[in-house]
């Protein structure tokens, strides 16, 4: 962390951070101080159900690589604020990881809004952010490497799903959409897909508010336009109503979402017989691969909805880039992460495995829970795979991974 | 929109809506018709009955009525607890204060809840039942039962105001809390009596509301808006104008997603507050001055 | 550290500008605002929208942004001027939500959901990150400075008695003779002004805005900033503010102390304690820290 000068105003409030800096203390394990990531999850407002996990996934990383020595020795810390979905709180909650804990890389943030808020902070400051939005303007952020986002283009994501509907036989589709940063391109895209074929329409474009609690009068229109799939591209509160209402009004045809508004939360929250059929999809590993393996076995058999597996890789990521490095600065880890996210190396899923590798001096090539993770020079991830998954009886069954 | 038909079926959507606003704005209606001020937490209280339904129904195993019960127990004893500790000892300062210290409150209620139960969604254990259609407009038996469950606790306040003494008693001071003064009846226990109505009646529709959508920390805030607008058009301080104003309110959104856009739904809320305030200060069926 | 701290203090710069902002339309005329977010809202996209996309120069923008909000002020005041503070209240919460739902939708002149970023700063990449904070705190403060000075004048002008004079008693006020709307009008054009001010500010400070980060809570906080402060005193709106930071800070320090809590919890005890103290502040001091000294003559 670079200072330009002390100036006596900064000196004067230096002293007030030396009141403050009680809070901080970066205890050291040993003899080497323990290196600190941030994180920023939603914990509470409309991203409140996915924070704790994904802050969880963070955590559960971070046991593992401590317990496997560490970065060279180091222990690793991670300070975590709540961002309230709200990108003025979550400015605030990544001054002070920055300024005052002195992270060197920051993760797991959501909302788009809050990432592209918080997202000149960190190149500012020269440190990495990993994140999970979605909207496709993050990557196009003069961002000087500095953002690594393992969510798909929202284009490709939508792309690969109506390529999958249509293989289903998909013709006419219902698009009902939250209001978000990638409504309107899903739509584009959809739109673009499904005229390109035989018969095919969008019969229909709805974009809800968020808060939106009732939907009668949407699921009517849903079933005057007699469609064969209607496409939920919401969250996890209004995609839970939706599928009730379309049960209740007798919605026989296909349901598609992506797989974070359904998750095992939602076989709580609906009978078995509303759910059954719902076909959800989401970035993923090869089917092949030890990473897939992993993520059956390593969240103990519970299906890992797809924003935690993103920030297990997140926070891996970043420990192995700091390891490979030798350094955990900011500016280290963003110039190592591709280098053991892609290339010639040995394949690793885990960062436990990663470290000892790389400890040995031998090159790795991490594949992650939500997929190859390999970055493009904008920071957007590549090459992934798509697992699409029907709920049947309480649980997701794979459909196929392509 | 041709036919009768779709005309009909957003009128019946639009009463679905307004039956689960009802109890809520209701409940507002009663506190502010009696204690003069906007409780702003009945969207905390609702969702506090929410979530006692759900420990009935869920936790304990009990049958949807009885969950009911509870949710207008527990959410009522909330209330006027928070009544008597948080909001009774400000009113000297003037309704404004108290109003904005329940702001506060539905804070407070809010987060307390996510630290009990976290942000997870839940639902109630009852099946979801397929629509009824007669001729070619669909029903749906859970959202026609919570109409009943809505009318009759409405039914059961309109009674207990109207028959019984107590009922006369709030009324005497909702018109007039000096001349009910002289008259003997005690305004302290009038006001408890319509803080534990009001709000016992708040957390009822709250578990209407989410027996129709989800349970989570938010789920009386996201009607926060529609249920003001409801009693605010009712007329405040009107409980027949909470009821009327909540199905005009439902019927408003409902026809306001299907010709405009399902995105303005609160803009249409604060829309209808604008245009019956404007026409009629007072609102519907409530009293000047 | 200290990047943090000027940060903070930036922010409570900007509190203390809308706290000075809805003093005059509060504090002094009684108008209870409940929708000042919407205001907020409107200066910054003001601003961001003619600084970024016509390019014209930021003190232009920052004024442009004041006259944006003092027209939403307007409207506001002509719609509500003959309605009773409970009704005030809940139809300006109405009013802040429906901007921002407007922002979220109406995506050829907001940018929606995405909201707008890289907007400009002043010496923005010019200098040192720290050196941007430290120019924009003396900016920010010394726009506070200035508002408190004007408004604090116009408070003990002709035109704020009148002013008071409504806010105590309307009817008396207009049987002497005052036009009533039209100093409420007014009022509300300044009080809108110095908070589309600061939402210019705002806007330029973190370089992008979003309708989501103009929430509701953001009037809670103003409206706590006012409280502890004293509703009517310009001074107390400026302690409120850096009282209500503190308190947003301080919590996060305190709830990382406290064990045996999940991170949830420690965001809802945060939470809750924000709460908590707005209800013992109005417990405590209903009139604030800083109550206005009374006159006991009033002028005409």
């Amino acid at each position: 962390m670079t200072r330009y000068g002390i100036s006596r105003r900064a000196a004067l409030l230096g002293t007030g951070g030396a009141v403050a800096s009680f809070a901080i203390g970066g205890r050291a394990f040993g003899q080497a101080p323990a290196v600190v990531f941030g994180a920023l999850p939603p914990l509470t407002g409309a991203g409140g159900p996915y924070g704790p996990a994904m802050l969880r996934a963070i955590q559960g990383v971070v046991e593992e690589a401590n317990a496997a020595g560490g970065i060279r020795g180091r222990q690793i810390r991670v300070v975590a604020e709540d961002d309230q979905t709200n990108p003025d709180a979550g400015v605030r909650g990544a001054r002070k990881l920055i300024d005052v804990d002195r992270v060197t890389a920051l993760m797991g943030t959501w909302a788009s809004s809050v990432t592209t808020a918080v997202a000149p902070l960190c190149w500012e400051n020269r440190i990495p952010l990993f994140t999970v939005s979605g909207a496709d303007s993050i990557t196009l952020l003069p961002h000087q490497g500095f953002i690594f986002r393992t969510q798909p283009n929202s284009r490709l994501q939508i792309a690969t799903g109506a390529d999958f509907l249509i293989r289903q036989g998909a013709r006419r589709i219902f698009h009902l959409a939250a209001q978000s940063p990638f409504a309107q391109s899903s739509q584009d895209v959809l739109l673009e897909k499904f005229r390109a074929v035989q018969g095919g329409a969008v019969a229909g474009y709805i974009v809800y508010e968020r808060d939106k609690t009732a939907f009668r009068s949407e699921v009517d229109q849903i079933l005057r336009a007699r469609v064969d799939t209607v496409f939920l591209n919401g969250y996890l509160p209004d995609v839970t109503i939706l599928l009730r209402e379309l049960f209740r009004a007798g919605f026989e045809g296909r349901r598609f979402t992506p797989a974070y508004a359904v998750n095992q939360t939602t076989f709580q929250t609906l009978p078995n017989e509303v759910t059954n059929g719902v076909v959800t999809w989401q970035p993923s590993p090869d089917v092949n691969s030890g990473a897939f393996r992993r993520l059956q076995t390593r969240f103990g058999n519970v299906e890992v909805d797809p924003y935690s597996a993103q920030t297990h890789d997140h926070a891996t990521l970043a420990i192995l880039a700091a390891a490979q490095a030798g350094d955990a600065s900011g500016v280290a880890i963003r110039d190592h992460v591709r280098r053991i996210a892609s290339g010639q190396g040995e394949v690793v899923d885990n960062v436990a495995d990663g470290l000892r590798l790389i400890n040995a001096g031998r090159a790795v090539n991490f594949d992650g829970a939500s997929g190859p993770v390999d970055f493009d020079d904008r920071g957007d991830i590549r090459g992934t795979k798509f697992r699409y998954e029907r709920a049947e009886n309480g649980r997701f069954v794979v459909m196929e991974i392509t | 929109m041709a036919d009768w038909r779709d005309l009909l079926q957003v009128l019946v959507n639009g009463l679905m809506t307004g039956s689960v606003l009802m109890l809520p704005a209701i409940g507002f209606s009663c506190i502010f018709a009696v204690l003069r001020y906007p409780n702003f937490a009945v969207a905390g209280f609702a969702t506090v009955g929410a979530f006692a339904g759900w420990v009935a129904n869920v936790q304990w195993g009990l049958p949807v009525g009885l969950a009911l019960l509870a949710a207008f127990l527990v959410a009522g004893a909330v209330g006027l607890a928070a009544e008597e500790t948080a909001l009774k000892p400000l009113r000297p300062a003037g309704p404004l204060t108290v109003a904005i210290a329940s702001v506060a409150l539905t804070l407070l209620l809010e987060n307390i809840l996510r630290f009990v139960f976290a942000n997870d969604l839940r639902g109630y254990d009852l099946p979801v039942l397929r629509d009824w259609r007669f001729e070619g407009i669909r029903i749906n038996p859970q959202q026609a039962m919570n109409v009943g469950y809505a009318v009759a606790a409405a039914s059961a306040l309109f009674a207990l105001l109207a028959f019984t003494r107590l009922g006369r008693a709030m009324r005497a001071v909702a018109d007039n809390p000096a001349l009910a003064d002289i008259k003997g009846v005690d305004p302290g226990r009038i006001a408890r009596v319509a803080v534990f109505l009001g709000a016992g009646l708040a957390g009822f529709g709250g578990m209407l509301i989410g027996l129709d959508t989800s349970i989570d920390p938010l789920t009386g805030f996201r009607v926060i808006l529609s249920v003001f607008a409801a009693a605010v058009v009712g007329g405040l301080g009107s409980i027949p104008g909470a009821a009327l104003g909540a199905l005009v309110v439902g019927v408003g959104e409902e026809m306001a997603s299907v010709l405009l856009s399902p995105a303005y739904r609160t803009v249409t809320a604060f829309l209808a507050i604008l245009l019956v305030l404007t026409i009629r200060p007072e609102g519907l069926l409530g009293r000047r001055g | 550290m200290e990047a943090y701290l000027t940060a903070m203090l930036v922010f409570a710069g900007i509190y203390a500008l809308m706290a000075l902002g809805l003093n005059v339309i509060w504090g002094l005329t009684g108008m209870v605002n409940l929708g000042l977010v919407g205001f907020f809202a409107v200066g910054a996209y003001a601003s961001a929208l003619l600084t970024k996309y016509w390019l014209w120069p930021m003190p232009l923008g920052w004024a442009a942004a004041g006259l944006a909000a003092a027209l939403a002020g307007a409207v506001m005041a002509v719609i509500v001027a003959r309605l009773r503070g409970d009704y005030l209240a809940i139809v300006t919460l109405g009013f802040a939500e429906v901007v921002r739902i407007v922002a979220s939708n109406e995506v050829w002149l907001t940018n929606g959901t995405d909201g707008i970023s890289g907007i400009p700063g002043p010496w923005r990449g010019a200098v040192s990150p720290q050196a941007f904070n430290l120019i924009f705190l003396g900016i920010v403060w010394a726009a506070v400075g200035i508002a408190f000075l004007l408004l604090a004048r116009a408070s003990h002008s002709p035109f704020g008695r009148v002013l008071r004079a409504v806010r105590e008693d309307e009817e008396v006020a207009a049987v002497a003779g005052k036009p009533v709307l039209w100093f409420k009008l007014r009022a509300f054009c300044l009080g809108a002004a110095v908070l589309g001010l600061a939402g210019a500010l705002y806007a330029h400070y973190n370089a992008y805005i979003a309708p989501e980060g103009f929430a509701p809570l953001l009037t809670i906080y103003i409206v706590l900033a006012l409280t502890a402060g004293g509703v009517g005193a310009m001074r107390g709106a400026v302690l409120g503010a850096l009282i209500v930071l503190l308190l947003l800070e301080g919590t996060r320090f305190l709830a990382q102390e406290i064990p045996g809590v999940t991170p949830v919890q420690k965001a809802a005890l945060r939470e809750s304690i924000i709460a908590l103290s707005l209800i013992l502040l109005l417990r405590v001091r209903p009139q604030g820290l800083i109550p206005e000294r009374t006159r006991t003559r009033a002028s005409p």
